[in-house]
């Protein structure tokens, strides 16, 4: 298992998940929301190639366009 | 030189090493487009016609509504049913002096009127909107500066003019490209005035330090978690796969 923050959270999560599985587990739908990997944007596109990291920082967040 | 009364009347702002005199004048001359006005827009307008912008550009084809108002607060209830530009632009150009041009929806027709404007501010309510704007803005080289709020959660971010600086940083498609679809909107998750207000008023002083040549990190998503109340930042790469600023021939990140 690896420890990970997920929105100020401390997480467990299994070694072998990618982002795009990490995403789908929080039950939001993938084009609704953004993902910020150790103060970057994945783009959403890259999200199944990039597998988490031990201590790995993440911040999931809706897509928002409200004015 | 400023006339006597326009010394005193931005006093405040002229006493700032930043802005001095010749820095008010950058804002007096600067032509502005406000895309949408709504909670934002409305704030983001009022900030810069009282702060001597000399020219604003309003974009917005909707009308007032009774549900507007707590938010909105350029607008009344003997305005409802009346256009939103119409409104704004005659409350701002009376009150404060500043020529506001009302204009309705922004679509594919009126986009090519923002070639005559040097500054682009980002208060649409829709990702339609926002993506017809930015994929101009990056095109024309204009510099975007994006806000937008739903429930406790607000974004700015700021997109540029391409070649202002050596490193290529993301665009407003990097950050959300076309596919993106709206999870939080106002009229369906609710929103407080005052959060609006606060995004409202960063792209409206973003705007102003731009114009007077204060450089800001472009690329850089600021969200402001409200329900926390906290801030994150997060570098936004320019992405090669990018429908609108990735450059041919680049190698596959994967």
């Amino acid at each position: 298992m690896l420890n990970i923050q997920l929105n100020g959270e401390a997480r467990q999560v299994d070694s072998a998940q990618d982002l795009a599985s990490l995403v789908q587990a929080q039950g939001v739908k993938q084009t609704q929301v953004a993902l910020v990997l150790n103060g970057e944007l994945v783009p959403r596109h890259r999200w199944p190639h990039i597998h988490i990291q031990d201590n790995d920082n993440l911040e999931l967040f809706s897509a928002v366009a409200g004015g | 030189m400023l006339a006597d009364k326009d010394f005193i009347r931005y006093s405040r702002q002229i006493l700032l090493p930043e802005c001095g005199e010749a820095g008010q004048q950058k804002l007096m001359q600067s032509r502005v487009a406000v895309i949408g006005v709504g909670g934002l827009g409305c704030q983001v307008a009022q900030l810069l016609a009282a702060a001597g912008i000399g020219e604003l550009w309003l974009f917005d084809h909707d009308m007032v509504e009774l549900s507007n108002l707590p938010r909105q607060l350029l607008f009344s209830e003997a305005d409802i049913g009346q256009s939103k530009a119409r409104v704004a632009a005659d409350l701002l150009s009376r009150r404060y002096g500043t020529a506001v041009r009302a204009l309705g929806k922004l679509d594919d027709a009126s986009i090519n009127l923002l070639d005559d404007i040097h500054w682009v501010v980002d208060c649409s309510d829709n990702f339609a909107t926002r993506h017809l704007l930015a994929s101009f803005c990056y095109t024309q080289q204009k510099t975007l500066v994006s806000g937008a709020i739903a429930a406790f959660e607000g974004l700015l971010f700021l997109q540029a003019a391409s070649g202002a600086s050596s490193v290529k940083s993301g665009c407003y498609h990097c950050l959300f490209p076309k596919d993106t679809e709206s999870a939080k909107r106002c009229a369906s998750q609710g929103v407080l005035g005052s959060a609006v207000a606060a995004i409202a008023a960063l792209q409206a002083q973003m705007i102003q330090q731009l114009i007077l040549d204060m450089p800001l990190p472009s690329g850089r998503l600021q969200r402001f978690d409200f329900r926390h109340f906290r801030w994150h930042e997060a570098r936004v790469p320019a992405d090669p796969h990018c429908a609108v600023c990735a450059t041919r021939g680049e190698t596959d990140p994967c």
